[in-house]
Parts: structure tokens; sequence; C-alpha cells
């Protein structure tokens, strides 16, 4: 088997001459171990076809690269925790927080963004759509509706008018019939959230109840019904242009909405969960953010690895 | 091939833990959907590779599946970490960019292979490795983007092919044994 990757080694280095070749083909003639020993380097080498055959390679080993690494890294902290408590508990908690619930088939979505990333696209019709952190949705216009299939995240539209075609969102939850508008539709775990800023919007859940939604209100509701309308927060709007806004709301929530925008664990002791935060803060750059709010109030920012940030009381 | 029956036999131990590796599972995992399918494989394991001493208590029944649940749970991590990986990589193509799901599946089953491969080697071997078979650079241009000599790059990947290829051989006789009680 040695030598077999040695040859292996020898003939993929981008060195390996004709007479080596040629040597190597003597040395798998020459003992039916050889060839056996062979085929093993043959099934190593094929579990990597699908990767090096991809459209690139060098990314995709890259991020498995990572991931192998932040995948070791995580099982060396949580051994640590559940020696240092006696208990497995908390190390399986930290890692749960850590691992989103993506799902694959968003990602075939016609519209994506990943976590931490807000873009906007301008739909063929003039519609213009903003999306907010991992995201994804499916666009399907056809000559009598113009159809968005929200399956992951949050949307901002601005709809483009089209009297021959009206402009529906799809939920998990239920359709949207917008009435010349601009309104956010946000899929959160069990429910759909629609903030109108503009015009008017028309809901039918999955179970068929209706409800007309006005400019400067928002609701929440699920497939079989809604909860009572709320003024419509304008600050949220803020995030299309990769701000947060926050005008008097506690860390606690700041640190809610900032947990949207960032892979990993993001804490907030709870003597300073409280704090009243004002001020406006970047989303794309969410490490930007904490620092800003350390300058801004008395807490520092704690980092013991680069997943894992909480907010503390500064001592 | 059969084993020893003195053992507590699957169905008692399936009725005493089940339950209760369920809600094990469940409290790791927070997800009721995987926990269960966790559980499931864990005694269908069981059933194809019984624990080589068989089981002879229930006390010993209970740590033995905890110690599988928690393999597989570690297994689940490394492959949802994996999965992101693949993730970020699609998300960095041009819009218009989607493998079929088939393809997908096909590409992230071989990641899962290769990452859990290459936990099993020393890192700087696995690094070369890698690159030379993923992205089947030159021993030069390896030894350049590591900057090591192209002979320790020749080293690594002989180490790391040699490791591969033991597991690989150790696969193919694990399967040989559990085709034996199928």
């Amino acid at each position: 088997m040695e030598q077999a990757a040695q040859w292996y080694a020898l003939l993929r280095s981008g060195d390996a001459t004709e007479s080596d070749r040629a040597a190597w083909q003597s040395w798998l003639d020459a003992d039916p171990n050889h060839r056996r020993a062979w085929g093993y380097v043959e099934a190593v080498s094929r579990t990597f076809e699908p990767i090096h055959t991809s459209a690139a390679p060098r990314l995709a080993a890259d991020n498995l690269w990572t991931a192998n690494i932040r995948f070791l890294q995580r099982r060396r902290m949580i051994t640590g925790i559940a020696m240092l408590t006696g208990s497995a508990l908390i190390g399986w908690t930290a890692w749960r927080y850590t691992s989103l619930p993506d799902s694959l088939l968003a990602y075939t979505a016609d519209y994506r963004t990943t976590t931490g990333e807000i873009r906007e696209f301008t739909l063929s019709d003039g519609t213009r759509v903003w999306l907010n952190t991992a995201t994804a949705f499916n666009e399907d216009y056809r000559t009598d509706r113009r159809v968005l299939h929200l399956m992951l995240g949050e949307i901002l539209i601005d709809t483009a008018s089209d009297p021959q075609r009206p402009f529906y969102v799809e939920t998990s939850n239920g359709q949207l019939r917008a009435l010349g508008t601009r309104f956010t539709v946000r899929e959160e775990d069990e429910v759909t959230l629609l903030a109108v800023y503009h015009g008017r919007v028309q809901v039918r859940t999955s179970a068929g109840a209706t409800r007309l939604i006005r400019a400067g209100q928002q609701v929440r509701f699920t497939a079989e019904g809604f909860n009572v309308p709320e003024v419509a927060d304008v600050a949220r709007e803020a995030w299309s242009r990769g701000m947060l806004v926050a005008r008097n709301i506690s860390l606690e929530e700041v640190v809610q909405e900032l947990r949207h925008y960032r892979r990993g664990h993001l804490g907030v002791d709870p003597k300073v969960a409280g704090l009243r935060v004002f001020g406006n803060f970047p989303l794309r750059d969410t490490d930007e953010t904490l620092a800003l709010l350390a300058e801004a109030l008395p807490v520092r920012i704690h980092r013991p690895m680069s997943w894992w940030v909480s907010i503390e009381p500064r001592i | 091939m059969t084993h020893q029956t003195s053992s507590l036999n699957i169905e008692s131990i399936y009725c005493d833990h089940h339950d209760w590796l369920q809600g094990w599972l469940r409290l790791r995992l927070g997800n009721a959907a995987d926990a269960a399918d966790l559980a499931h494989d864990a005694f269908l394991r069981l059933i194809i590779k019984p624990a080589p001493r068989g089981l002879n208590s229930h006390g010993e029944a209970r740590a033995y599946l905890r110690v599988m649940a928690q393999r597989m749970c570690i297994n689940l991590w490394h492959r949802r970490e994996i999965e992101h990986a693949w993730l970020d990589t699609l998300s960095a193509q041009p819009l218009g960019f989607a493998p079929s799901a088939e393809r997908q599946a096909i590409v992230l089953e071989a990641l899962h292979e290769i990452g859990a491969m290459l936990l099993e080697l020393p890192q700087k071997a696995a690094r070369a490795f890698l690159m030379a078979n993923a992205c089947q650079m030159t021993d030069k241009e390896i030894a350049d983007e590591l900057g090591v000599s192209t002979r320790m790059v020749r080293k690594y990947v002989t180490q790391a092919m040699l490791r591969c290829m033991q597991l690989q051989a150790r696969h193919t006789v694990d399967d040989l044994y559990t085709h034996d009680f199928t």
C-alpha cells in the first residue's frame, strides 16, 4: 500500500516523466497485490471527482476546509465545556445555537441572499425588491398575474403598477395582494409579518381568512388567522438601506435584530439587556455595530472565539 | 454468522430505551424530526451491527446507546457544517447558476465523505491532500501556497493517501461484515 501511495504522489505531482509512468506500469503489472493496492488509490481519488469537476472546485475546497476547521474548534470547545461543567448539555446547546436552519432548497431560488447580506433587485416589470439577510424567493410572472413566492427571510417590495396583472406574494401562511404599494413581508418561525408603508395589502390566510392592511399598519398572521394589527415600525424599513435605526429600543432588541445578520452565537448579559439604545448602525458590518455599541454604552464586547460573542457590562 | 443470545434482545432494548433516547437527542438537537431520525438510525445500527460483547443489562444498553448517539450527533453536526460550506459555495455563484438537485446531492455526499476523511489526517497533510485532489494543483503550486518545500508536499500527499487507503480498506471490510446480517 505504501508503494502505491508513493507512486500516486509522484504521478500526480506535475513532475512525473514518461519513464516514471513506464516504471509505474511495470510495478503495477509485477504483482496482483500491487494492482489491488492501486485499486484503493483509485477509490480514494474517485471520492474527489464530484468536486474537481464542479464549477468552482477551489471555492468548494476552501469552504470545506473552513467547515472542517470550524467543526474541530467547536468539537474541542464543547468537549472542554462538558468537562468543566460535568454535563454535556451546555456544550450541545451552544452548538445548536450556531447551526442555522437554512434550507438547501432555498438556495436554488431565483433570488437569494446569505446571512449578513442585503441586496436590491429590479424585476422585469420595474418592481423593486430588497432582500434582507438570509432570504430567498422565486419569481412567477404570468400573463394575468405576477407572483413572488417568499421561501425564507424578508423582502421589501415597491411594486410597479400594472392594472392588467395584479401583484401577489405567497408565503407559507397565505397570500398577499398588493394594491399599489410599498410593504415588507417577513417569514418568522411559524408566522408571517406584514408591514405596509404605502397603499394597502389584502391578506388571505391559507385557511381563507381575509383582512385589509393599510399604510402605517403591520400584522402577524399564521395559516389560521390574524394577530391584532399594530402601528408599523417605520424605522425597521431602514434595513433596505443597510441601516439599523434604533430609537429608544432595548439592547436586547438590538441584539435580536443583529442575530439575523450573523452566524454564530451573539449573547447579551441580562444586566445590560435593558439599556436603551439610540443611533444608526450598519447592518452589513455587524462587528462595526458591536464596536459602536461598546463606545456608546457601558458595555464591552467579549469574543472568546470568532463565532462566540457576548455583550457584557464594562468593568 | 450468529452472536451471543445470553444478552438482551433488541426488542426489549428498543421498548425500554427508545423513548428515552429520542428525548435525549431532542434535547441536544433541539429538533424533534432530527431526533426521531437519529434514534431510528441508532437502533437500525444496533440490529445490523450489535455490540461486540452483547448488552447484558439495561444500564449497559443505555450507556452504549448514549455513546452511539453522541457520535451520531457529532457526525450530524459535521454534516451540517459541511452543508453550510456548500451553501456558501453555491451562493457565491452567479445568480442563474443552480446545479440540479441530484448533482447537488452527489457533491454534498462527496464533500461529507472527504470532510470526514480529512479529519483523520494531520492538518497540513489534509490541506495539501485537499488541494492536490479537489483542485488538481501541482506540488509546486501547493508548496507555494503552503510555504513549504515541494519535498514536504510530496511527503504530505503520500502520507495522506496511505491513510485514506487504509480507511477505505477498513470500510470495505466493514461492508462485508454488515452484509452478512442483511
